[in-house]
């Protein structure tokens, strides 16, 4: 039946607003499938399905789309018997709705793109609904038996039905002639434009502050009467700036909200399909599956999303088909007959994490090392050498998952390749674990760099550092009652739970680690069902910071996910809470080795001599200045320090002196390091009580390690 | 009658002066040209006791060495990272990349430089770079001999000058720097 021309750009709009409403009702069905329900809740979906059901056959018949009305009006007959008894739906019913609803798309697809004429008879459509009723046998079962009886004739076009019309078609008419058509180079570019401004708006909050520095400095004079009218103006300048900083905050904060609310759609939109789509292949193979969704709600970007569809409905499909047993195999192994699959979403700062996981046989390994043999992807020996991690990672293989008969041997890996290839496109990575006969876990880890993100600022030591807010729990100051001191580790007592406690200058290699000291802050972070408390040494505050990605140099380290502007332009790097969270014994030094404390008020000089002693073996730890060397000795203790002679403030004699004043660094060895490089220097170092002396010429490679073991040795057999 | 030929020759002689004249600056012209063509633009600083350089086509800033923010856990190589024109950079020390060198003076300054492969960072420096030039054919000749990320050029002036090749630097297979977790 042709659609009337006038029409034909309503019926556009209608199809997208049907596509939603029949994915609602999907949602819907899946759920009414499921046991467990209560009767209201029961009664409260059919409801809803009743609704929606009828909305799709009011604005069908509104537009003349007769068929498609007619679908609907079937539907709602299946339904209605149901309906009465408030039971749970099943599921040939289900199927059969499910079919009706996949009918009603396509054909309301095809009208919209003007195919309408070539469209099979309606009455072929609905006879072939009918014909995918369950058994009139099956059928005597269920309450009403509504596909079993022949369908009523077709309904008069509803020309009138303004509530049901203007419900669902009023904000596809809109947007199909007051939308504007922009590419998505332009939105990023404006979104980015808003990040400048954001940290535009930081800058002018420092400038705020030093205005108030200034008077502040302005009344100290004493010169009350001369400053009087520049402090006056300056505060009133200070008012001002504040209030235009405070509504550029505003006008940013709804920039970036009304961007991401054009860039970005929850990800139900993506996983929501995805529940038919494992309810339909576990039917198809007989097994059955319950797909749990946390954090649907979460936005992401639209191109983002779409680009991980795919990958995530391989996934699935992989779980279901080869990792979920049959249900009495699964019964067996004192497992429930429904196996469980979980997708999780979350954002944590720049990062956004989507773990899919199976509660089914996990991955054979024994059977992964055979195949990727028999396929030559590796040699035998090679195959031997593997760890269960490298082993794991073979099933991400072109060769491997392009073979069909993989799937009989391993029970993993078809198309994995590909979800690699998809992640890695998106400067991801995707990580797999899995144990036997308790289910397989994949981590898929992505940038997503567009617009601010809440984060807290702390410091270890003298590193400031950003955590994404979501990741922290909650924030306490340490209680010696409240920590179970270990020989190896500490843990916090926490809400009827032993978390462990990180700390974090240890973590990051600035200091040696040891138990939190009282008062202490203890941040509670949680990342991927983890949880540890992290120690710090102050907690800053928090900030909406834009988080922009790292330098390839620095990329793959795995403790920081990105950097943030600050107000003075400073960068803040931002940790990852899942390497915060991951086990910290990994990468702890060993006892044994030696430890060196290199004090220079450069940046580059301390750098340089870090790089040199690690190559030699030396765990280093850094201090920018004599005073801050001086609180590290204090916590710590070192085979040697290495220290310049020529530093701000405490220079190395003078830190030196200090030095010998205490008895535990009496004999502590120390290096002089001077970019003076002239006799009267080393004369001056070695006789401040130095071990010895080294022009910063001199330091280059195997010079200062030779002379560091020179010191060491002398002052060893001296003692 | 002597007047006339001495008129003529007078304007012969002046013809021939402008016409010698365009011809010279024509040959110094060309002449100038021929240098460019034959040289190689660097930025050359000093690097411990020795004279470094790089092409000064890959050079895009000097900044002085401050706001860079230290990078725990990364390679040894890194100083830090620091904000330049909106992008994130690596701070990278230049005596650390070529294997461990002395150095005289600590670096005070940073150079933008393009890696060779699209990205920036910024490698630290003693003094700010002198803009200078070396003979084309010593520097090709030199690259041809050599495949390493330096290769020693001898200036006009018999001054040897080690010349680094961002692009050999970065594109070694530890991409110059050496990850570390």
């Amino acid at each position: 039946m042709p659609v009337d021309p006038m029409l034909q750009p309503l019926v556009a709009g209608f199809a997208v607003e049907a596509q939603e409403v029949i994915q609602k009702v999907t949602m819907d069905l899946l759920e009414l499938e499921r046991e467990g329900l209560e009767n209201d809740a029961l009664a409260r979906i059919y409801t809803r399905l009743g609704r929606h059901l009828h909305t799709l056959k009011g604005s069908a018949s509104s537009l003349g789309l007769q068929d498609l009305g007619d679908i609907a009006h079937k539907l709602e007959d299946a339904l209605a018997p149901l309906k009465a008894h408030t039971q749970k739906m099943p599921r040939p019913v289900v199927d059969v709705l499910l079919h009706g609803l996949d009918l009603f798309m396509l054909r309301a697809q095809a009208h919209a793109d003007g195919r309408g004429d070539d469209l099979p008879n309606p009455a072929a459509a609905l006879a072939q609904l009918v014909a995918a009723a369950p058994p009139p046998e099956e059928a005597a079962v269920l309450p009403g038996g509504a596909f079993a009886q022949p369908p009523p004739a077709a309904q008069p076009a509803v020309a009138g039905a303004p509530a049901e019309l203007s419900a669902s078609l009023e904000p596809a008419g809109e947007s199909a002639d007051a939308g504007w058509r922009v590419s998505a180079g332009q939105v990023t570019s404006l979104m980015r434009e808003v990040e400048r401004l954001r940290e535009v708006r930081l800058r002018v909050e420092e400038r705020s502050r030093e205005l108030e520095r200034v008077s502040a400095l302005l009344a100290k004079q004493g010169l009350l009467a001369e400053t009087a009218e520049a402090r006056t103006l300056l505060s009133g300048t200070g008012r001002s700036l504040r209030t235009d900083g405070e509504e550029t905050s505003d006008i940013v904060d709804a920039l970036e909200d009304g961007l991401k609310a054009i860039t970005t759609r929850p990800t139900r939109t993506i996983l929501d399909p995805l529940q038919r789509m494992v309810r339909d292949l576990s039917r198809q193979l007989g097994k059955e599956a319950r797909l749990s969704v946390v954090g649907a709600e979460v936005s992401l970007d639209r191109r983002l999303l779409e680009k991980l569809q795919g990958a995530l409905v391989h996934i699935l499909r992989n779980a279901v088909d080869h990792g979920l047993e049959m249900p009495a195999e699964r019964e067996k192994a004192g497992k429930h007959h429904e196996g469980a699959l979980t997708l999780r979403v979350e954002q944590q700062g720049n990062l956004l994490y989507l773990e899919a996981s199976d509660d089914g046989r996990g991955i054979d390994l024994t059977q992964v090392r055979k195949v990727a043999e028999k396929r030559g992807l590796v040699t035998a020996e090679e195959a031997a050498r593997l760890n269960d991690n490298q082993v794991r990672e073979l099933i991400f293989r072109e060769g491997f998952s392009t073979r069909s008969d993989v799937t009989d041997t391993s029970g993993r890996g078809v198309g994995l390749d590909a979800v690699r290839a998809t992640v890695e496109s998106l400067q991801g990575r995707i990580e797999v674990s899995s144990t036997r006969g308790q289910g397989t876990r994949f981590v898929l880890t992505l940038p997503v760099d567009l617009g601010s993100s809440p984060v807290l600022m702390v410091r270890a030591l003298e590193q400031f550092v950003g955590l994404p807010m979501l990741a922290v729990e909650s924030t306490q100051l340490a209680r010696p009652d409240m920590l179970r001191v270990g020989k190896r580790r500490t843990h916090l007592e926490h809400q009827g739970q032993l978390l462990p406690v990180v700390d974090l200058g240890a973590r990051l290699g600035l200091r040696a680690s040891s138990p939190p000291a009282e008062g202490q802050p203890l941040l509670i972070v949680q990342s991927g069902g983890k949880r540890v408390a992290l120690g710090v040494d102050a907690v800053v505050g928090d900030r909406d910071l834009v988080i922009r990605p790292l330098p390839s140099e620095v990329r793959e380290v795995a403790a920081w996910q990105g950097a943030a502007t600050l107000s003075r332009g400073e960068l803040l790097l931002i940790l990852r809470p899942d390497w915060v969270v991951s086990d910290s014994e990994k990468v702890t030094v060993s006892a044994g080795s030696r430890r060196a404390l290199v004090v220079d008020d450069s940046l580059t000089a301390r750098a340089l001599h870090r790089a040199m002693l690690e190559a030699g073996g030396f765990q280093v730890h850094l201090a920018a200045s004599g005073a801050r060397a001086l609180e590290r000795l204090q916590a710590d203790t070192y085979d040697v320090v290495i220290c310049d002679l020529d530093m701000e403030e405490m220079d190395g004699i003078e830190l030196i002196a200090r030095l010998r004043e205490r008895k535990d660094t009496r004999t502590l060895p120390v290096i002089l390091v001077s970019a003076h490089d002239s006799a009267v220097a080393r004369e001056r170092g070695l006789s401040s009580g130095a071990d010895g002396f080294l022009s910063k010429r001199e330091c280059a490679a195997g010079r200062l390690l030779a002379e560091v073991l020179d010191v060491m040795s002398r002052r060893g057999s001296r003692a | 009658m002597k007047a006339t030929p001495l008129v003529v020759d007078e304007t012969l002689e002046s013809e021939t002066r402008d016409l010698l004249a365009r011809r010279a600056a024509r040959l110094r012209e060309q002449g100038e040209s021929a240098v460019e063509e034959a040289v190689h633009w660097i930025a050359e600083f000093p690097l411990g006791e020795e004279r470094y350089a790089l092409p000064l086509e890959s050079l895009r800033a000097a900044l002085p060495l401050r706001m860079v923010t230290p990078v725990p856990l990364s390679a040894p190589a890194v100083i830090g990272v620091l904000r330049f024109q909106g992008q994130v950079l690596s701070a990278l020390s230049l005596a650390s990349l070529l294997g461990g060198h002395g150095w005289r003076q600590d670096p005070a300054v940073l150079l933008v430089v393009d890696r060779g492969d699209g990205e920036l960072c910024a490698l630290d420096c003693e003094a700010i770079p002198r803009p200078t030039t070396l003979p084309l054919a010593s520097v090709e000749a030199a690259r041809a001999r050599a495949e390493g990320p330096v290769v020693e050029v001898f200036t006009h002036d018999r001054q040897l000058i080690h010349l680094i090749d961002p692009k050999r630097l970065f594109g070694r297979s530890d991409g110059g720097v050496r990850h570390a977790r």
